[in-house]
């Protein structure tokens, strides 16, 4: 009884080991990644483009410096070799083409860092209108590396 | 002997022209994204409308742009391909075009409705879906853009063909609504209603199709308030809980 237990465990640790993986480990902390993003995204979206009247300084310079925060985080780290193929939360999206775009994603990766940085840095003056332009460029860079790199659904 | 006569009326023309330019702007919206994906949103609503405005107005317009005039049965077909089809307006294979450019038209708009674009943008109707579903009808939405293409490729060759080749102007005709033709052929070509009864028709029309438009984009969510007003008190709740 006492063995089999110990082999069942054993089983599940080496399953487990299996599929978390560091290929798995990385699709699933830039999934992450991007999850949060979206959520901070959608913030600013809703209180600055949607509905300018419930706009609230501090709330949206918060979700801006969540933003920039996590483009400043290094996330080409989570891009190593094979994480084309894989499944994290759910299975990757990403295109193998990323590893010969190289540097077309640097730089749109770039802009995105750029875009993000000034947000944040708008974000702290509370002009709504000035906000309003700079959040349109950093989804357009979102957009462009979506375009470059991420497989359609 | 030929003789000029009204063929197309003018609501099907405005909406020809209108939906050339919305679904043109509404492609180039789509491609730069950004700001402007929310006038991609704007202009699907529009362009929902146009097509409602179509599909009534192939019941109740006049002839030419009624569905059973121009719908492309198989005998019709059969007859247009032997070289025996007569008749003004659409002719059988320009019928299946129209009528495949609809429906091609309609399922992008109907996917614009659920979709999202994973940045910051969903469609006004994205809360009634879940995300998975609304992420495969984003599939669709971006799939479809290929299939509107070729239609929309072959519509133009089809003008060009006439143009050079039949010596035939579709353009001026589309423009103007006025078409000249063989005289014998005048005789099948119903007058248009009289502009009383054209009047009562588009405004009929055009209160279904806005009737539509407004209650995708906006007026079914309106009816949802409460739901949504119940959610911002939860929201500032966890707001006033610190963290």
């Amino acid at each position: 009884m006492k063995r089999k237990l110990t082999l069942t465990l054993l089983l599940t640790a080496t399953a487990t080991a299996a599929i978390a993986g560091p290929v798995e480990e990385q699709i699933r902390f830039r999934q992450s990644a991007y999850s949060f993003l979206a959520w901070n995204i959608g913030k600013i979206k809703k209180q600055v483009v949607d509905h300018p009247e419930t706009y609230n300084k501090d709330y949206v310079a918060a979700a801006a410096n969540a933003i920039a925060a996590v483009a400043n985080s290094g996330l080409g780290e989570l891009y190593g070799d094979g994480t084309d193929q894989g499944i994290g939360w759910k299975q990757t999206r990403l295109k193998p083409e990323f590893f010969q775009k190289k540097a077309d994603v640097t730089a749109v990766a770039n802009t995105f860092n750029e875009g993000a940085n000034e947000l944040a840095k708008v974000a702290a003056t509370g002009d709504v209108n000035l906000i309003k332009t700079q959040f349109g460029k950093v989804t357009e860079s979102c957009k462009a590396c979506h375009d470059l790199i991420r497989i359609k659904e | 002997m030929k003789v000029t006569i009204p063929v197309w009326d003018l609501p099907h023309r405005l909406f020809h022209w209108l939906l050339a330019a919305s679904v043109t702007a509404a492609y180039i919206t789509a491609k730069i994204g950004g700001e402007l994906i929310d006038w991609h949103g704007r202009l699907g609503i529009f362009i929902l409308g146009l097509l409602v405005f179509r599909i009534v107005w192939g019941f109740i317009g006049s002839k030419q742009s009624r569905f059973v005039t121009f719908f492309p049965t198989f005998g019709r077909l059969s007859a247009y391909l032997q070289g025996r089809w007569q008749g003004i307006g659409h002719n059988p294979l320009g019928g299946l075009s129209v009528l495949a450019l609809l429906l091609a038209l309609s399922v992008q708009v109907g996917t614009g409705l659920f979709a999202n674009d994973d940045i910051a943008f969903e469609g006004p109707l994205f809360q009634f879906v879940d995300k998975a579903f609304s992420d495969k009808l984003t599939g669709w939405h971006n799939s479809t853009v290929n299939v509107l293409l070729t239609l929309l490729g072959l519509h133009l060759a089809a003008i060009i063909f006439y143009r050079w080749v039949k010596k035939t102007n579709l353009i001026v005709p589309m423009l103007t609504g006025k078409k000249a033709i063989p005289i014998d052929l005048a005789a099948i070509a119903a007058p248009h209603p009289t502009p009383a009864a054209g009047a009562v028709r588009f405004i009929l029309s055009l209160l279904i199709s806005s009737s539509v438009a407004w209650g995708v984009s906006g007026g079914i969510t309106q009816l949802y308030q409460a739901t949504a007003a119940q959610h911002q008190a939860q929201q500032s709740a966890q707001v006033n809980a610190g963290f």
